[in-house]
């Protein structure tokens, strides 16, 4: 008995000890002092070490502590921390298309004083997606395009002369399914791939190729049109791909890479980071080509990525905004945040320093890679759009793709979509 | 006679091994999800995929398994965060089990006049999802400079409802001549709780335990709501981490997982026999 009293003493003291002394380990000296700016992100913390260090060196005294929220949860999260003013976020990234949501909410600081300088900083796309009510509320720190990956041994098998890196040789949608089914009857197990097989970022350029705009129109950007005869056809177009068994069911965005580096596909439609890792993966002669467009449509790519901003809330808005000047205006600051990845910088100067090598990282596959998406982003990009419901839209709409590919009648499932986001922007308008 | 007696065995024999089988083959079901996060743990990431359609032999087996995950994950935030989640799983088990075992006690053993009603609080308590309460218990927390640090990880697993009520279920089989003879030899309430009430629970005490270790090794959201930095990572989100924007590489995250996996599966195993005791025998006067 009394080894058990003695037993049960001991573990309340270490409760007692546990608790105190985790109270002391988990202060923080720096916050209170104003020289620590805290930048919150969903990419690994490896990645923004090198812009942090360079940040760190060049402005001594101040010091950047990174803090990763898994991807899934980042909007959610935000928007929890964002509401309740919660001062351990100095900057954030933030999804491009999210910018004018957050800025209604009044969880972004206005940054307009800094105009002139993105402007010359960063492409007109990549000014624009910042832009709210006539305020810049963010800095755009990278972009991005997609591109059309090619298996040529699939393609040679079956008689087929590869596309080429040139934009003015660019094949059509129509072309790349005919020549993809060619391979399939050559011993390929599928035709062609969408990496972001439900994602409206990848599946935007189909519609607007056909002409039917990126879904979203009105003064307010608050008139859904999804149900227009360029959608229409476009999604019936992606529908009859999985009907036809020319791309895969069962694979779910961002699982599709594999498949592609594992030979069992002609065509896959990907990013800038796909170069580096079929540059380590795949075993067999590939090259990089333009994303297709529809016959008789215009080329569309995909544009954008992710802004920073700073939260209203912060108590170190000057430390936060040098570091963000640092980060998306300054070339050298932007390079630093593509060190340790695979995807442009927004800084027109740093994206020209970086291009080289990402060319470099596939050899002779990714040959002519810089120049194609220096092209892409002048003269096919088109961003997501502007809108305070654009949220929903998205979700709404991935919802719909999913259902698309996996079987629902493209007509029905447009207008149910249409309805629901109209529904969804009602409390907006 | 003899017909009769020799044909019901083997229709029970009959019986037995369908049963078996269909338990097996139920059993196996179970068992398939993990055992291919397994085996493809032990795979290159770029494989994982690979031998999905058509289903093959290859699917669940490979013939050169290898540690690389494991070894990447070595490098990552993944042996700080199993840390950081053992510590305040270890001390929200210790702390609670002592809270909730005194509030237990006083519930089932000490007589007055409202006992019933703060019971009543106690079982609604843990009727209300955790998730429901986060965020507005979040933004207390915030106030009170809790965000970022052990405490406010470890605070909310303490006071269990759940927990409460299983050590109380069984605190009220102790048979109340044992407490009367107890304070008769001039023992206090805290003597007859140490003495008495503790030791002879133990079983309840270990499922109460597994109940406060599991709450706090699955926490999610709590740790993201709290604003943990890399320091004070718990190891559901920094397996989520490992899930990039751009490229999830399936072979570290399915190693992640079986460790995240094995670590309560050996308590439970270790534990099993006291935590189906507790339950079984929670009530039985």
């Amino acid at each position: 008995m009394r080894r058990v009293s003695l037993a049960l003493v001991a573990l309340s003291a270490t409760a007692a000890l546990a608790l105190s002394g985790c109270s002391a380990s988990s202060s923080d000296p720096g916050s209170a002092d104003g020289s620590v700016v805290k930048l919150l992100g969903a990419e690994d913390p490896a990645t923004f070490a090198p812009v942090i260090s360079a940040f760190e060196a060049e402005n001594k005294g101040t010091t950047v502590k990174y803090t990763q929220v898994p991807f899934d949860q980042l909007s959610s999260t935000l928007q929890q921390r964002l509401a309740a003013k919660d001062k351990d976020i100095d900057v954030y990234t933030v999804d491009q298309p999210n910018v004018s949501q957050l800025a209604a909410q009044g969880f972004l600081e206005d940054l307009s004083d800094l105009k002139d300088q993105a402007k010359k900083a960063t492409t007109p796309e990549q000014y624009s997606v910042n832009v709210y009510q006539d305020k810049l509320w963010a800095l755009s720190v990278w972009n991005s395009t997609q591109m059309m990956f090619v298996n040529n041994d699939a393609l040679a098998k079956a008689g087929i002369a590869a596309p080429t890196a040139n934009p003015a040789e660019r094949w059509t949608w129509e072309q790349t399914v005919d020549a993809g089914k060619a391979a399939q009857a050559a011993g390929s197990k599928w035709g062609l791939l969408f990496e972001q097989v439900e994602g409206y970022y990848q599946l935007q350029p189909l519609a607007e190729s056909l002409g039917g705009g990126s879904g979203i129109t009105g003064k307010d950007m608050l008139t859904a049109d999804v149900t227009n005869p360029g959608w229409t056809k476009a999604m019936q177009w992606y529908a009859d791909l999985y009907s036809n068994n020319v791309s895969p069911r069962g694979v779910g965005g961002f699982q599709t890479s594999p498949v592609f580096a594992d030979g069992d596909v002609p065509f896959f439609i990907g990013g800038p980071w796909d170069v580096g890792k079929f540059a380590e993966n795949a075993k067999f002669n590939w090259s990089v080509v333009p994303m297709p467009a529809f016959a008789g449509g215009k080329a569309v790519t995909p544009n954008g990525s992710w802004s920073w901003g700073i939260n209203p809330a912060s108590d170190h808005k000057d430390a936060a905004k040098k570091f963000l000047e640092f980060a998306a205006l300054n070339p050298a600051g932007n390079l630093a945040t593509t060190e340790k990845t695979t995807i442009i910088p927004a800084n027109t100067e740093a994206q020209a320093k970086y291009l080289p090598t990402l060319e470099a990282l596939g050899g002779t596959h990714s040959a002519g890679v810089a120049d194609l998406i220096t092209e892409e982003i002048k003269t096919t990009a088109v961003p997501r759009p502007v809108s305070v419901g654009y949220v929903q839209f998205e979700s709404m709409m991935n919802k719909a793709f999913a259902d698309i590919r996996n079987g629902s009648p493209v007509e029905a499932r447009l207008k149910d979509a249409q309805s629901q986001i109209e529904a969804a922007w009602k409390k907006l308008r | 006679m003899s017909v009769t007696v020799t044909r019901r065995p083997r229709r029970l024999r009959t019986g037995y091994l369908l049963l078996s089988l269909v338990g097996a083959l139920i059993g196996l079901a179970f068992l398939l999800p993990l055992w291919w996060t397994l085996v493809n743990s032990l795979r290159p990431g770029s494989d994982t995929f690979a031998f999905l359609n058509p289903l093959s032999w290859q699917t669940f087996f490979t013939l050169s398994p290898n540690l690389d995950n494991y070894v990447t994950l070595l490098s990552g935030d993944l042996g700080r965060a199993i840390g950081n989640s053992l510590f305040i799983s270890v001390v929200t088990v210790v702390a609670g089990l002592l809270i909730c075992a005194m509030a237990a006690f006083g519930l089932s053993a000490i007589p007055f006049r409202g006992r019933g009603a703060i019971f009543g609080i106690v079982i609604l308590s843990f009727l209300i999802p955790f998730d429901a309460i986060a965020i507005p218990l979040a933004d207390m927390f915030r106030d009170w400079n809790l965000q970022n640090t052990f405490i406010g990880l470890i605070l909310p697993g303490i006071g269990n409802g759940m927990a409460i009520f299983l050590i109380r279920t069984f605190f009220l089989a102790i048979p109340t001549e044992l407490v009367e003879a107890a304070r008769l030899d001039g023992l206090g309430w805290w003597g007859v709780f140490r003495r008495i009430y503790l030791p002879l629970s133990r079983p309840a005490l270990i499922g109460a335990g597994l109940t406060l270790f599991l709450f706090q090794w699955q926490a999610y959201m709590w740790p993201l709501l709290m604003g943990t930095d890399q320091n004070h990572i718990v190891g559901p989100v920094a397996l989520s981490n490992l899930q990039g924007q751009f490229n999830v590489d399936y072979g570290v995250m399915f190693a992640a997982s079986v460790i995240l996996t094995l670590i309560p599966l050996l308590i439970i195993m270790i534990c099993q026999r006291y935590f189906i005791q507790s339950v079984s025998t929670s009530g039985l006067k």
